[in-house]
């Protein structure tokens, strides 16, 4: 009795050591079925106790155990050798991945009989062996680096000393290892009093820079590495400067020695580009602003002075006219001549006044058209007939040539009417008595052109550029032309292209005549 | 019977070349040099035609026309406005009044009477 007690409690003893143990265990009898398993078995092989006791071994888990490996351990090696150490077993495991396990196996033989237990002791030792690998691995890399230590070191100097960018190395004590031959370039300092030296007391002491203290005793011990950390300081030798520092804090070697790499760019340029570039921005904004205000202001005093100026014109145009026409009663001839001359003259000043505006509204993009649909042939007749009388005046011969096909145009019927009056007007001017003057009108592709010419007194070559500037008049032999305002033509050319259109001058030279073509769209490209 | 005109305008010289050409055509003419008299006239005379200058001291022509567009005795007169503001972004405020006509400044003197006389039913 006594003796079954004590085998009882001895029982009860394993199986709480089988409890207890990490490793997993697991105890089989002799037909391979288990008998007991302890708790960190079913942990680790992620099995549960109801699918496990009285199980074949090979059938737990989904058969997972069904491994040849361990049948010749369990049914080969174990019946003669009775214990097992360090059976290496590597196995795919459904549950849980590939696993390498250490097998260790004891066959006891259980109180008298034949009956045997089977004692199986799983380690896993992937994680170890992974361990060793890596181990491994880096003792022979460990070696490599020992090996290409010095090549890395003379490599890393030749780096330093390729950069463009001031790159200082500094020992843990921040004192200076290594400089970049650009460091002593950009902040003038020399290598006798740079190497060895303190970090802060380079340069007379110019480094000592609050900043820079704050980055390396600070920062850097914290964070071993740092980006773009920007200091301004105003060196002695070189002025203030705007700096963005980088920083690597390296352990060299294998002892605890530390190295810091110090990279320094200087931003001063760049920082004064970026800031002239916002504030030309600025400045760019206030313009637009200041040219809106202005163009305002420009358009409203336009407008005030066309008016101021039509106000006495009236007046003075009115009156000279009433008494021209002698409506409160005769005038003698010299009295009517020099009334006829205030009243030329007013009008003159009007056409001035009129053009000097329309001048100044296409330019400040303010001419607006009013397009509608024009018969041209029926508009080149009609203007060339306003200027009919000057031209028997002058006994000009005007010869007129419009395609019967000529087509309608779409366009601002008195820009039109103006461009057609202004050349051929000019034409009769500079034209002396008795010669020709012509118009020519045809249709092309989706323009109308129109050539106004003459046989008078031409253009030097030295002047077609000055024709197109305003107020400029050919001094003519034949006539003293007087009553042109010079801006006709400049006018003429700004409404042709405001159009669409193009107008050209064409003067083979002084007395050679001249031609002014310009064309017109059929259908206006602007929306106005 | 003759028409009734009655011309506004802050200048005097225009005041009197418009009033002249008008009689010479045969119209009983009044004169005012700013609104406020013209609107009296014209509520006194009820002219025929009005003629209004834009730019008046006391107030805008057009200002004068609305008021007097609002009083029945005078809001079927018609209004030509004769003004020296002829760019064209002053017109849409005369367009804005009904029965109104304009006529730049310099006048034709030769046609006047006659452009004026187009305005009356």
């Amino acid at each position: 009795m006594s003796g079954k007690r004590t085998v009882t409690r001895s029982q009860e003893y394993s199986e709480s050591i089988i409890n207890t143990v990490r490793e997993p265990l697991i105890i089989l009898d002799q037909d391979l079925r288990v008998v007991t398993v302890s708790r960190s078995f079913y942990e680790v092989f992620k099995v549960k106790p109801e699918e496990t006791v009285g199980q074949l071994i090979y059938d737990l888990g989904n058969k997972q155990w069904d491994i040849p490996k361990l049948r010749e351990l369990l049914e080969t090696i174990l019946p003669q050798k009775a214990t097992f150490d360090n059976y290496e077993v590597e196995h795919d495991f459904t549950t849980i991945g590939k696993r390498i396990m250490l097998l260790n196996a004891r066959q006891i033989q259980r109180g008298l009989g034949k009956e045997r237990i089977i004692l199986l002791a799983i380690e896993d030792i992937t994680e170890r062996k992974e361990i060793e690998a890596g181990l491994e691995k880096t003792r022979k890399e460990l070696v490599v680096i020992k090996k290409s230590a010095d090549e890395a070191s003379e490599f890393a100097e030749s780096v330093i000393n390729t950069v463009r960018e001031p790159l200082i190395s500094l020992d843990q004590d921040l004192r200076v290892v290594t400089v970049s031959r650009s460091f002593y370039e950009v902040f003038k300092v020399k290598p006798e009093e740079t190497v060895g030296q303190l970090i802060y007391d380079l340069g007379n002491k110019q480094w000592n820079i609050p900043k820079l203290r704050e980055l390396l005793e600070t920062i850097l011990p914290q964070k071993t590495t740092f980006d773009n950390y920007e200091v301004e300081h105003d060196f002695t030798a070189i002025g203030r400067r705007i700096m963005l520092l980088n920083a690597r804090q390296i352990q060299r070697g294998l002892g605890k020695e530390r190295i810091i790499l110090l990279a320094i760019e200087d931003i001063t340029e760049r920082r004064k580009i970026e800031n002239g570039l916002e504030k030309a921005h600025e400045e760019l904004k206030d313009l637009a602003i200041e040219l809106e205000r202005v163009a305002q202001a420009k358009s409203k005093f336009l407008a005030n002075m066309s008016h101021e100026l039509r106000t006495p014109l009236n007046s003075i145009n009115g009156f000279s006219e009433v008494l021209y026409d002698e409506t409160f009663g005769p005038l003698n001839e010299k009295q009517k001549k020099y009334v006829n001359n205030v009243l030329t003259s007013g009008k003159y000043l009007l056409l001035l006044i009129n053009q000097i505006l329309d001048m100044a509204k296409v330019e400040a993009g303010k001419m607006k058209l009013a397009l509608s649909t024009l018969p041209m042939k029926i508009i080149l007749s009609e203007i060339s007939l306003l200027v009919a009388d000057m031209v028997s005046k002058k006994k000009l011969q005007m010869v007129l040539e419009i395609a019967d096909d000529l087509p309608n145009i779409e366009a601002d019927e008195l820009n039109v009417k103006e461009i057609i009056y202004n050349l051929l007007s000019n034409a009769v001017k500079f034209t002396p008595e008795g010669g020709k003057i012509g118009m020519r009108a045809r249709s092309t592709n989706e323009e109308i052109e129109v050539v106004v010419w003459d046989n008078g007194i031409g253009i030097a070559s030295e002047n077609m550029e000055k024709i197109f500037e305003g107020f400029f008049r050919v001094d003519t032999p034949y006539s003293r032309v007087t009553e042109g305002t010079g801006l006709g033509l400049p006018l003429s050319k700004k409404l042709v292209e405001l159009h669409g259109g193009k107008l050209s001058v064409e003067s083979e030279g002084l007395n050679k005549g001249t031609s002014v073509r310009f064309t017109l769209p059929m259908i206006s490209k602007r929306v106005v | 019977m003759r028409k009734k005109a009655l011309v506004v305008d802050d200048n005097g010289n225009n005041l009197m070349l418009e009033k002249d050409l008008l009689e010479v055509a045969g119209f009983e003419v009044f004169e005012a040099e700013n609104s406020s008299s013209g609107i009296a006239i014209a509520r006194k005379e009820k002219p025929d035609i009005i003629i209004m200058d834009v730019r008046l001291p006391d107030m805008r022509g057009t200002e004068a026309a609305r008021i007097l567009r609002q009083d029945k005795e005078t809001s079927d007169i018609p209004i030509v406005f004769v003004t020296a503001s002829v760019m064209s972004e002053g017109r849409e405020e005369i367009n804005a009044i009904a029965n109104t006509g304009f006529i730049g400044k310099p006048i034709n003197t030769r046609t006047f009477a006659k452009e004026i006389s187009l305005f009356i039913k």
